[in-house]
């Protein structure tokens, strides 16, 4: 199996260390939480083990490596909200109109299940094929490539399809 | 989340921002990408808003892709498309914003839910993917299970643990830490207690394969009073009816390849390569004779098609796929 190691990958970041602070302070308005969020890339680097065989670009990995931690903070900030809703979820003893009580929980889960009807019901709104997309590609996990061999389309036409989809979504959702 | 909502009206932003995104995940973007989209994005600051949107709204559907697929599925009595008229949506919508139409909208809400979501009577829910097709699941806990291609996996979740069953499957789970509620998994006939770690589990013809990446497992094999400890970078091996358990040192990451689409193999008879791309491809791929199963095969298999797979096959190792009517057959050479 080829392993280039993670000594290549080190460099690249240590030659371009400058220009992802400046990215990063762009995106996240504060050059501290910049600083912050390269050194966390770094740590990753670090303990990085797995193939490098899908790494077509060294630069552009480490910029979509620092995406995709700012992506995971916004779903750690989610997922103690999705916790709590997953509780009520679980716990519900009695279903029936008699069940729904006015405490703040009760609340809350209904408002969840409110913004889940919005999105299912914009996903709806959106052309059969694109619909198809979004299940694979989002529902299901597959890659932009598996997608598209799935339905014996290109993988441009995938991306247009993800495109109209997260348009759409912006739209519908506020 | 909630934002004034202005400058979503201009579609060209929105629509680009959502171009930006796409473009941006693709494993080929080059750097020349991303210094156009750092231009972009400093050209004004609707930009950054409209792509921190679309970044809400990415993360917001990874949580609830779960949710979004089980109502999907749910037949519905009437088509979707009857239940939009735009101006009433968008009157509810604005009612909103302005903070008064909440209680209306709730009250429409739990119409909706009970007409059209038959009661929880068991908690529990089934996984599966079929042969051919994987699968990403992420749980009401945050945790993240990626499910090979024919394979099924029940979990329910109750107050004082996260359960979860696997029959005949293979899934590699991302489990989220939670110490009050440890994270239960029935295998065979051995048990398996996670606290929050990356393992991959695989369950086959009565034989259990579990392989760590990160955190600590624990195992009690063939439900007896023994306790194993497997550990990061460690396998365990168990045959269903036995007491016995067997750690070895591995690579752990070669037992997670299939979810990047890969096969790893080290000296493995050729029964078991045949074994796992019937399960990949759905479609049977079967050995010619006993000297053919017992060829050993090394080496990674990119698992792109059944054709490109087969033909890297045959020049891995001293085999001859034949196609046939029942599927593919395996012959040595």
């Amino acid at each position: 199996m080829a392993r280039q190691g993670n000594s290549a990958l080190i460099e690249v970041y240590l030659e371009r260390r400058q220009d992802l602070v400046r990215f990063f302070t762009v995106r996240l308005r504060s050059a501290a939480a910049a600083e912050d969020l390269v050194q966390e890339i770094y740590l990753r680097l670090s303990s990085r083990e797995g193939p490098d065989a899908e790494i077509q670009s060294p630069t552009a990995y480490l910029y979509r490596l620092g995406s995709n931690l700012m992506l995971d903070r916004m779903r750690g900030e989610r997922r103690a909200a999705a916790r709590d809703r997953a509780w009520r979820e679980t716990h519900r003893t009695d279903v029936g109109s008699d069940e729904v009580d006015e405490t703040p929980n009760a609340l809350a889960a209904l408002e969840a299940r409110q913004r889940l009807e919005r999105i299912v019901q914009a996903v709806t709104e959106l052309g059969p094929q694109t619909q198809r997309v979004f299940r694979l590609h989002k529902l299901e996990g597959l890659s932009h490539t598996e997608t598209a061999a799935q339905l014996g389309i290109s993988r441009s036409a995938v991306e247009k399809h993800m495109i109209a989809v997260l348009k759409h979504l912006a739209r519908r959702l506020p | 989340m909630t934002r004034t909502p202005q400058h979503l009206d201009d579609d060209g932003v929105a629509e680009a921002a959502a171009a930006w995104f796409v473009r941006l995940q693709a494993p080929d973007a080059a750097p020349q990408d991303w210094q156009a989209f750092e231009a972009w994005l400093q050209a004004a600051p609707v930009h950054a808003r409209a792509y921190e949107h679309i970044e809400a709204i990415w993360v917001e559907l990874d949580d609830q892709a779960p949710a979004i697929a089980a109502v999907l599925d749910t037949p519905r009595p009437a088509p979707r498309r009857d239940r939009r008229p735009a101006p009433r949506q968008a009157a509810v919508r604005r009612a909103r914003w302005l903070g008064i139409g909440g209680a209306i909208a709730a009250g429409l809400a739990v119409a909706v839910f009970i007409a059209e979501r038959p009661a929880p009577v068991a908690p529990a829910t089934i996984y599966a993917a079929a042969p051919g097709q994987t699968r990403t699941i992420r749980l009401a806990d945050g945790s993240q299970v990626r499910l090979n291609a024919a394979s099924t996996l029940k979990v329910s979740f109750a107050r004082d643990a996260r359960r979860v069953e696997l029959a005949d499957a293979e899934a590699a789970f991302d489990v989220t830490h939670d110490a009050e509620r440890p994270f239960l998994i029935t295998v065979g006939d051995s048990q398996v207690r996670v606290v929050g770690t990356e393992f991959d589990l695989r369950h086959r013809a009565g034989a259990t394969q579990l392989t760590v990446r990160r955190g600590v497992v624990e195992v009690r094999p063939g439900a007896g009073d023994q306790v194993v400890k497997v550990a990061a970078g460690q396998q365990l091996a168990h045959e269903d009816g036995s007491h016995v358990a067997v750690v070895t040192p591995v690579n752990a990451d070669d037992a997670f390849a299939w979810t990047q689409g890969q096969l790893i193999y080290r000296d493995r008879p050729l029964s078991e390569v045949a074994a796992d791309l019937t399960r990949r491809f759905g479609r049977p791929v079967s050995i010619a004779d006993a000297r053919t199963a017992a060829i050993r095969f090394t080496g990674v298999l990119v698992t792109d098609s059944e054709p490109a797979v087969l033909r890297r096959l045959e020049s891995f190792a001293p085999v001859r796929a034949e196609q046939t009517a029942g599927g593919v057959v395996l012959r040595g050479r």
